[in-house]
């Protein structure tokens, strides 16, 4: 099974080496002369106002995390969807079962307004 | 055999180092990114051990979507790092101590004695031709489908908690609805005529024309 992914590591390795490739050689290559205002953060030009560290709205994570969790039921739905010719009827009705517990959460925050933006 | 065992021994430490780094590193985004790569590298250890489907979903669900939530967490939260290493001599014995510990519990427990080989031999590896999907998916959906509705129903719990936890109605804010916007018909929706008695001319009186005089 494992020869299966040696292609897999190959693609892995050449993008190892197109990733790092020109990284290193820029690195070994180009002159480097770096001073302080070239080490600088800077914003369009300004000096940083700030750091980066904002408190940002809570309703980031809330969309985040409602991606996640319909992210986690994609895992489910891969096997199913390969063995459905296979197990039949049950599977389709599991699968149904397992989706209409889903939609009624789809539905909650739908209706709760979890999905506006305001 | 060889190149295998190679290649579990290669993922194997970059999986120590970068979890290594996640600890060691002062910005917490690039520990994020560190532990990232953990992820990658157990998956690529799961693979090797023919778990292909979960090695996958660990890429797909860890990597792509619950380490970017992190990501953000890390990055919008703002850590002062300088009070959180305040103390970090004084706690090192304890903490050392108690890592230490840790570790000879672990290691007791899933160690050679417990997990050794002879314990849990190495089953025989499966055909080119085996898809893992498939098995899992014939397990999941004829013996296993109580769990699944019962994982359905786990995620219906995460949905309702993170949206009573998280969601907040702010009464202040202005914003305009497109649909009851694009509900507007020509006419009595866009200008209202009012009828009323024509106003009659204020009397004149004298703090009318003191506020006059101040302004």
């Amino acid at each position: 099974m494992l020869d299966n992914y040696l292609p897999i590591l190959i693609f892995i390795l050449v993008g190892i080496l197109v990733g790092v490739g020109p990284l290193a050689l820029g690195y070994l290559l180009g002159p480097r002369r770096p001073d302080q205002d070239k080490n600088a953060p800077y914003e369009c030009g300004f000096e940083a106002f700030e750091t980066a560290r904002l408190k940002f709205d809570v309703r980031y994570y809330l969309v985040a995390i409602l991606f996640i969790l319909f992210d986690l039921e994609i895992a489910f739905l891969f096997p199913w969807a390969v063995v459905l010719d296979e197990l039949g009827v049950f599977a389709f009705w599991a699968m149904v079962v397992f989706l209409g517990i889903l939609v009624v959460g789809f539905f909650y925050e739908w209706k709760k307004g979890a999905l506006e933006w305001e | 055999m060889g190149f295998e065992k190679f290649l579990f021994y290669l993922f194997a430490l970059i999986t120590l180092w970068a979890a290594g780094m996640v600890v060691s590193r002062r910005n917490p985004v690039h520990a994020v990114l560190f532990l990232v790569l953990a992820f990658v590298s157990s998956a690529a250890l799961w693979i090797l051990m023919e778990a292909e489907f979960l090695g996958i979903v660990l890429i797909l669900v860890y990597v792509g979507a619950v380490m970017v939530l992190f990501l953000f967490v890390v990055m919008m939260l703002d850590v002062d790092i300088a009070a959180l290493r305040a103390g970090f001599i004084d706690y090192l014995p304890l903490g050392l101590l108690i890592a230490g510990i840790m570790a000879i519990e672990i290691f007791l427990i899933v160690g050679p004695a417990n997990f050794g080989l002879h314990a849990f031999p190495a089953p025989a590896p499966a055909g080119t031709d085996l898809n893992n999907t498939r098995e899992l998916g014939l397990l999941l959906y004829t013996v296993y489908v109580y769990p699944v509705e019962i994982a359905s129903v786990i995620l219906l719990v995460a949905i309702i908690a993170a949206i009573r936890l998280t969601l907040r109605r702010r009464p202040d804010n202005k914003y305009v609805d497109p649909a009851r916007q694009v509900r507007v018909k020509k006419g009595p929706d866009r200008i209202r005529l009012v009828k009323m008695a024509s106003e009659t001319p204020v009397p004149v009186v004298a703090p009318a024309l003191e506020k006059e005089s101040d302004e």
